[in-house]
């Protein structure tokens, strides 16, 4: 770029632009956008050229037609009418001359260059400066339903991005040479160029673009911590918000389905070997889609009788709908993977006959057995576990009990312990089915909340109460053996050792007691103990974790691979279709060898 | 998909006997473990111990009393239709081998269980003695197969219109003094019974073990409703059950625990009926 | 209770302590099903080995120091239900287990303190029992870090 004198202007306005010759300011601000308004001169007339900054290329509107690929004779100051035309550079593209502007962002002056040739109107400023200005489109928010209406229903809280909206969140993304956000993803999905794709309207283009990655889209865009996965590794996020990455594969997961643009993509080289994948949560989809992609011969087995695993029985209908998840799963099934419902693998088959019958065995049971605290009082009735609340919520729709049979489990006054997001799903699903009253109680402060943020404002927006730095010590009951109240203890937080984590310990005597009728325990869960009754030689670790090597997957026995929460105890969804991908790769490895 | 291949109506009709087309499951389930069905797409999930099995016709048989919706729905199935899911062999089979004498108490539908734990008794080679019990004459379920694996059996009703008139308790008493060589008691049945059985039992030292039938929802530990405390652990009926020492079970809780949606079962039947 | 005439007297019977606690941990080690917590317990052995090794060495030199360090107690086992030792028994319960059996001797030396016949005598004891609270915290801190994490 040039260097050019721009002494003469002042460097307080922001985002203005300036004629360098008369320094009179072209914009015209409308409440919503800055316009610039230059005169040009077309086939010898003179008309207003007014350019509107949107994303990264300006909308010209004209007073006569101008059609794409045109020239324009001239461009002209409106205020001074000098021909702002530089002989001595050119579009960097095209080669037409260009017109010449200064425009002030961030309290730099950066010059400008509009090419005479309508079609590439955005040149002339370097990257650097490029990311300046687009610093100012702020990160779109989605519209969501209101609060007091959402309450009432389990229909989903966010509606998802607008066309309009998540062009213009597309738009702030910088397409880093060197992108941080993909190293944030735990399946290495190429963010900026589905992003660059959608810059380019193509939203079938982007979600295939994801598809190759990460086959379940629409429900990672729902519930990926994002923020503390490619997010918070955005450039833009540094000194403002970061890409609003989650919100945009939502979108063009969303955009797909809906638009019915799904294709199965052609498998070649198909092979006659055979996996076998145990439990149909994400991990094990994750693992069945690249195999049968790889032109394996997939069979996955699901104890219970919908597929999906911790997406079916676990997230609430309000934050996944279940139609999406099963839409996400028919696209395996239409890949050619098949799903064989109601088995309870190490009993209806065990590990070993899995191992005669498959190439491969794929481990992905999740970490099903739900943790009580072990205080006084934890069987009284009306004491949940998570698991048992939101099964029955979820997988038995019991929220439309009696029209589905199973009980719904309700209170009017429920407290929930944990900090968790199962915690926050369970205290959201209790508001939706008419408690008056949820809090949640957890041990330490704010701070510490384990809850994906958004989750943590949305339930606390639905009137959910927080008892932070609270731990149960006591439930106490009827004569009835229903559950009563909760006594509880203040908690505070001290740094007992040098670790610099800061821990709760209760405070003596601050004892107090939370009347409720039901009490719902989120604080995790543990492996279950089923697969490895028949299978001895599964190795685990102290936790009763599965031991499995962090990179290949594998486990002591040869040929079973293992991943997710049964390896590495409850994480998330994404960590889980990361640890399936990395298996899979290990598994076509191996097996190609042969 | 699991068929009704035979259908069979017990004790004027408040007990139901199917016999499904399982074969895996057929295959590979032992006695005292259960299975967990779901009739039809709104249905909830119901456990019921595996009665018997036919491994080579890949046939299991359940035995069910009509209590709720569910089993009231059930029965109003025919030979031919459709079970929509059935899960299993779920919970750990019961320990069998050959110890001597062994005794079974059964009451109401338990006999059903009972009678699978029984069979694997005797053929291990055990001299088996049966108590079965019901509240009459016609309520009195599975005699003949009971007679069939039983060295000796008695049977009971509480108002004396069949055999001994009264509990199981006592001719289980009267055993229990005479013989000196019983080695274990199964007992399975209504909780009351097997709370009065395990009473029993302990004042004599003899283990005894029994079937629990919590309310449960997945039958693979993951809800924990099914939680029971046995001694001082806090046990899942579905992974560590369900069989139990009797001993240890707190059978108090457990009938709290399983009165907990009484409520809702009612309304769930009226919801149906209208 | 047993009464103790000398600082040797006091600090034999604290060794005893640490080797009963280190015959526990083995006897469970070996008792247990999965392999990994056979290891955990024997770990645990180990570290009850370090201390008495720790406690050897003061007697032997005779010099020990009573810092005034203040451990922090997080007090997780106080509001739990004791579950008995078993063989089936998972990390977390034996976690629990050692953090009450760490509890147990911390009361107990403190309670020797207090009833110590002179100061000498009072300072070994609460040194002692300060040792046996950092060993409570380290099992608390694994605990908190691990079982409580959504909590």
């Amino acid at each position: 770029m040039l260097d050019l004198d721009i002494k003469y202007l002042k460097f307080k306005t922001y985002l203005n632009t300036y004629c360098p010759y008369c320094h009179q300011s072209f914009n015209v601000e409308t409440k919503d956008k800055k316009q610039l308004v230059l005169k040009a001169v077309f086939k010898g007339q003179e008309t207003d050229l007014i350019l509107s900054p949107y994303l990264d290329v300006f909308e010209v509107e004209s007073s006569i037609p101008i059609e794409t690929n045109e020239v324009l004779d001239d461009i002209l100051c409106p205020e001074c009418h000098k021909s702002l035309i530089s002989k001595e550079i050119c579009c960097g593209e095209c080669g037409s001359p260009v017109g010449h502007v200064i425009i002030s962002a961030l309290s730099r002056l950066i010059p400008f260059f509009i090419c005479l040739k309508k079609g590439c109107e955005w040149h002339g400023l370097t990257k650097s400066d490029e990311r300046k200005i687009k610093l100012k489109i702020p990160r779109q928010e989605m519209p969501e339903q209101d609060k007091t209406l959402r309450i009432h229903n389990h229909q989903e809280v966010p509606y998802g991005y607008t066309s309009e909206l998540a062009s213009l969140e597309a738009g702030r993304c910088l397409q880093c040479k060197a992108p941080k956000c993909v190293e944030g993803c735990p399946v290495d999905i190429d963010i900026p160029a589905f992003i660059k794709l959608m810059r380019e309207n193509d939203f079938d283009g982007a979600a295939k673009k994801i598809k190759e990655r990460n086959v379940l889209p629409a429900v990672c865009g729902r519930v990926c911590p994002q923020e503390s996965q490619c997010e918070a590794k955005c450039i833009l996020g540094i000194k403002d918000m970061p890409v609003a990455i989650g919100r945009l594969e939502r979108f063009v997961a969303d955009f797909e389905r809906k638009m019915d643009l799904v294709k199965i993509p052609v498998i070649k080289n198909k092979t006659n070997k055979r996996i076998a994948v145990v439990g149909s949560g994400p991990g094990g989809l994750t693992v069945a889609a690249d195999m049968a992609l790889l032109g394996y011969s997939v069979t996955v087995f699901e104890a219970l009788h919908e597929l999906g695993g911790v997406l079916t029985y676990g997230i609430p209908e309000f934050r996944l709908p279940k139609s999406i998840v099963q839409f996400e799963i028919n696209y395996l099934k239409e890949l050619g993977v098949r799903f064989e419902l109601n088995h309870v693998i190490g009993n209806i088959l065990t590990v070993d006959e899995l191992r005669e019958h498959f190439d491969a065995v794929y481990i992905g049971v999740g970490a099903g057995l739900p943790v009580f605290m072990g205080v006084e009082g934890e069987s009284l009735g009306n004491v949940f576990s998570s698991n048992e609340y939101l099964t029955r919520m979820n997988l038995m729709k019991a929220y439309r009990f009696p029209e589905y049979d199973t009980p719904m489990p309700k209170g009017n006054k429920v407290v929930i312990v944990g900090g968790g997001n199962v915690a926050m799903d369970c205290a959201r699903t209790a508001i939706r089915t008419g408690s008056t009253e949820v809090t949640i109680v957890y041990r330490r402060s704010r701070h510490e909340l384990p809850a994906r943020l958004e989750e943590v404002h949305h339930a606390e927006e639905e009137g959910i109460k927080f008892k932070l730095l609270t731990s149960p010590v006591r439930y106490i009951g009827t004569d009835y053996n229903s559950l009563k109240a909760v006594e509880c203890i203040k908690m505070e937080l001290v740094e007992p050792d040098s670790s610099g984590r800061r821990r709760p310990v209760p405070i003596k005597d601050s004892n107090f007691i939370i009347e409720c009728d039901s009490a719902i325990i989120a604080i995790g869960t543990g492996p279950n103990p089923i697969i490895f009754s028949t299978s001895p030689d599964l190795k685990r670790n102290k936790w009763g974790y599965i031991d499995a090597n962090e990179k290949t997957m594998e486990t002591s026995i040869p040929k079973v691979y293992a991943g997710g929460d049964i390896v590495t105890g409850s994480a998330t969804v994404i960590l889980a279709m990361g640890a399936g991908r990395a298996a899979a790769n290990t598994m076509h490895k191996q097996l190609s060898k042969k | 998909m699991f068929q009704i291949v035979r259908k069979q109506e017990m004790a004027k009709g408040t007990i139901v006997r199917f016999d499904i087309s399982a074969p895996k499951i057929a295959a590979k389930v032992k006695a005292g473990q259960f299975v967990i069905l779901r009739i039809n797409e709104t249905g909830e999930r119901i456990p019921l111990t595996v009665a018997d099995k036919d491994e080579f016709a890949g046939i299991i048989t359940i035995i069910f009393q009509v209590v709720g919706k569910t089993t009231a729905l059930m029965r109003s199935l025919k030979e031919g239709d459709i079970i929509k899911d059935v899960v299993g062999p779920l919970g750990k089979p019961a320990n069998i081998n050959k110890m001597g004498t062994v005794l079974m108490v059964g009451g109401g539908t338990g006999v059903a269980i009972l009678h699978h734990i029984a069979k694997a008794f005797k053929e291990a080679g055990n001299f088996v003695i049966g108590i079965i019990g019901a509240k009459d004459k016609e309520l009195m379920i599975l005699e003949n197969e009971m007679n069939a694996v039983c060295d000796e059996l008695i049977i009971t009703t509480d108002d004396g219109s069949y055999g001994e008139r009264g509990f199981v308790t006592q001719p289980l008493k009267k055993y229990l003094e005479e013989r000196y060589d019983i080695k274990i008691v199964y007992a399975i049945g209504p909780i009351i019974m097997m709370k009065n059985v395990c009473i029993l039992t302990k004042k004599f030292n003899i283990p005894t073990m029994v079937s629990l039938n919590p309310i449960m929802i997945d039958g693979t530990g993951m809800c924990g409703g099914c939680r029971v405390k046995v001694g001082d652990k806090t046990q899942f009926c579905c992974v560590d059950g369900p069989d139990f020492d009797g001993h240890l079970v707190n059978f108090d809780e457990l009938e709290k625990r399983n009165n907990l949606y009484l409520k809702d079962e009612k309304l769930s039947l009226l919801f149906s009926i209208r | 209770m047993k009464e103790f005439g000398s600082v040797n007297d006091i600090l034999e019977f604290a060794i005893c302590q640490e080797q009963e606690a280190v015959e526990f941990y083995s006897d469970l080690a070996s008792k247990m099903k999965i392999e990994a917590m056979r290891i955990v317990f024997n770990q645990f052995a180990q570290e009850e080995m370090g201390h008495k090794a720790k406690l050897l060495d003061i007697k032997e030199k005779g010099i020990y120091e009573v810092s005034s360090e203040i451990i922090s107690d997080l007090k997780i086992s106080d509001y739990l239900v004791k579950t008995p030792a078993a063989n089936d028994m998972t990390y977390q319960e034996a976690l629990v287990l050692a953090m009450n059996k760490e509890k147990s001797s911390f009361k107990l030396y403190l309670n020797l303190s207090e009833r110590a016949p002179n100061a000498e005598l009072k300072s070994l004891f609460l040194m002692l029992a300060q040792e046996e609270s950092k060993h409570k915290l380290r099992f608390e801190i694994e605990y908190d870090d691990m079982v409580l994490k959504e909590n």
